[in-house]
């Protein structure tokens, strides 16, 4: 036999028979259902936008290594790079650390939304090393690419991205996406985050296109390099160069993206009202089943303020409780989904998205909105007599 | 203590005015046993309402100890119901989610300390249930906790609309019983249509239309 709860009591020994707690805990059956449907509003719109987050996400994450370095690219003729260096010698606003000349074939990586293009950066030793340093990287499987070989390093994300292992072909001349005449191997796989891949300088000038090195500018520390990026921008604009930098592309992944956090606001707009109007709906059900309740109490001298305190506490519980469950919830699914799906491929994904949790506090607001209007409306002609005479019941 | 000067409360039935109550002239005096009998519709609950200021008069005054009611705001009203009243009502109202025992502590009067119900459970045989839901009591035992509601806290007027109407005639007249022997220097204050409930009763209001039919004091009505 399963024995009765003991009574709720104060401190002072006085019974709290009517506090938020001893109704919602001996109410479970009313309790869970609102409390399960604040959570899993809560769980949906986290995680709709935690998903959708990770593909802007996944383009900052991808070519991330951009930040690390102002690209230049000459426009027809690779004496331009001398007129390039020039400028940057003499009216560069931060000091110049390295200037590193590349060439770069395409190649894809595997995203979330399908394949995006990446590029195989060819370099000389010196300065894969010197580039790989900066990215971060703390060791290095394998070894280096041979001058003039066709062989590769990847860092380690873009080795999980695509199945790679040391030994794997790369590029190869029958791989239209990852084209080149020769095969390439990975001798190298770097431990950095930052998603890169990297071959010889010189293999690159015999068997790829087109014929013009490219510049990599690196500015002393990430706060110059961006300060840099921003004037090369700015002053070689309208000049026979193509500029590359992280800010243009942070702007560009953010305006292209507005349409569709425009929808995407909407959506989560329709669903907050859908969940509002249902909540509504079920607790307004709920307090027709409790007038005689509000009505007992009413009539042995409770006060309406009282009895109002009393429902917007019990309402409050539920909101904060469905909502902090919500949130705990989505983060264990997230981390699920990203242990299991987005990990492996490497993919980004915020499990714990500020922005996806600012969008899930509209859920309980609302609720908390339309609850107390129910409820105002519900006491605010409400009579006691019409219940204790059986009128209302 | 109580004092009901002209009043009437008078609604509105599809246009037409109807008087639960006309002009009714009432006192309840202190630690008194009032009886208010009468038939079905003849008013009798409806003065009930009027003297616990569940209702106000839309005629005429009701006062508690020489304050108007409806001078009282809602809020003021309720708090002097919960402060002063008990009530038993004709249906045995209990919340489901609580004990009997929790049940009563609702009626935790401002004012009157830290009281335990268990001692008023015990006096009225329901010390060893004081832990059950409503759903595990019989009739009568949910009316007798009711009535412990009513009884705690030590109100200075008890009023009990029908108490017995939901229970045979020995629960009824038990439940009785008990509100007169534990009522203390309280009133009680007992509406019903069965004049044997009214055994014990110091005076008798008859009701009939809303208006009062006679008055008797309790021995009187014994002896006749």
């Amino acid at each position: 036999m399963i024995a009765d709860p003991p009574p709720s009591r104060t401190k002072n020994g006085r019974i709290r028979p009517l506090s938020a707690a001893t109704y919602l805990v001996r109410n479970a059956g009313r309790t869970i259902p609102l409390t399960g449907v604040i959570m899993l509003a809560v769980v949906l719109i986290a995680g709709i936008v935690a998903l959708m987050n990770s593909i802007p996400l996944s383009i900052r994450t991808t070519y991330s290594y951009s930040k690390y370095s102002l690209g230049m690219v000459p426009r027809g003729s690779g004496e331009l790079s001398l007129n390039i260096l020039a400028k940057l010698g003499h009216e560069s606003p931060v000091p110049i650390e390295r200037v590193v000349k590349c060439r770069a074939s395409g190649c894809q990586v595997k995203s979330i939304v399908g394949k995006w293009p990446f590029i195989v950066l060819g370099m000389n030793r010196p300065d894969i090393e010197y580039f790989l340093k900066r990215l971060g990287a703390r060791s290095l499987d394998g070894r280096l690419p041979t001058k003039g070989k066709p062989e590769a390093v990847v860092s380690e994300p873009v080795a999980r991205n695509l199945g790679l292992k040391l030994g794997s072909t790369l590029l190869s001349p029958t791989d239209q996406d990852n084209y080149s005449p020769h095969t390439v191997k990975v001798v190298g796989i770097a431990n950095t985050n930052e998603w890169v891949m990297l071959d010889d300088i010189e293999y690159q000038r015999e068997n790829h296109f087109p014929p013009v090195d490219n510049l990599m500018i690196f500015a002393h520390d990430l706060q110059q390099q961006d300060v840099l990026d921003r004037w090369a921008v700015k002053t070689f604009k309208g000049d026979r160069t193509l500029v590359f930098a992280y800010f243009i592309l942070e702007k560009e992944t953010t305006e292209n993206f507005q349409t569709l956090y425009a929808i995407l606001d909407v959506v989560i707009g329709v669903l907050v009202l859908v969940i509002t109007i249902m909540m509504g709906m079920l607790i307004n059900i709920y307090q027709s089943q409790r007038l005689v309740e509000f009505g007992l109490l009413q009539a042995i001298g409770y006060t309406k303020r009282q009895l109002l305190q009393r429902v917007m506490r019990e309402t409050m519980w539920v909101l904060v409780l469905g909502w902090c469950l919500g949130i705990v919830c989505s983060y264990v699914l997230l981390i699920a989904a990203d242990k299991t799906l987005m990990h492996p491929h490497a993919y980004a994904l915020q499990t714990l998205d500020p922005v996806a949790l600012r969008y899930t506090i509209p859920v309980p607001l609302s609720i908390l909105l339309v609850a107390s209007l129910t409820v105002w409306l519900r006491f605010r002609k409400f009579d006691p007599v019409g219940v204790v005479e059986r009128r209302l019941v | 203590m109580i004092q009901a000067c002209g009043a009437s409360l008078v609604y509105m039935d599809h246009g037409r005015a109807v008087y639960a109550c006309h002009e009714l002239n009432v006192d309840v005096r202190e630690n008194e046993f009032l009886g208010i009998l009468g038939p079905s519709g003849s008013g009798k609950s409806s003065l009930l309402y009027l003297l616990s200021g569940l209702k106000l008069p839309t005629e005429g005054e009701v006062r508690y100890r020489g304050q108007n009611m409806a001078i009282l705001s809602d809020e003021a009203r309720s708090k002097l119901r919960l402060k002063e009243f008990g009530f038993v009502f004709q249906q045995p109202y209990l919340l489901g989610y609580l004990t009997a025992k929790e049940n009563v502590a609702l009626a935790a009067r401002p004012g009157n300390g830290v009281l335990d119900p268990e001692d008023l459970l015990d006096r009225l045989g329901m010390g060893d249930k004081m832990h059950r839901h409503p759903h595990e009591l019989s009739g009568g035992e949910r009316q007798r906790v009711c009535v412990a509601r009513a009884l705690f806290g030590h109100p200075k007027v008890i009023f009990a609309d029908e108490p017995t109407a939901a229970l045979d005639h020995k629960n009824g007249t038990h439940v009785v019983e008990l509100l007169n022997a534990n009522r203390g220097h309280g009133s009680l204050v007992m509406v019903t249509h069965d004049p044997s409930m009214l055994s014990e009763a110091d005076r008798i209001l008859r009701l009939s239309d809303g208006t009062i039919e006679s008055e008797e004091e309790g021995r009187l009505r014994l002896e006749s």
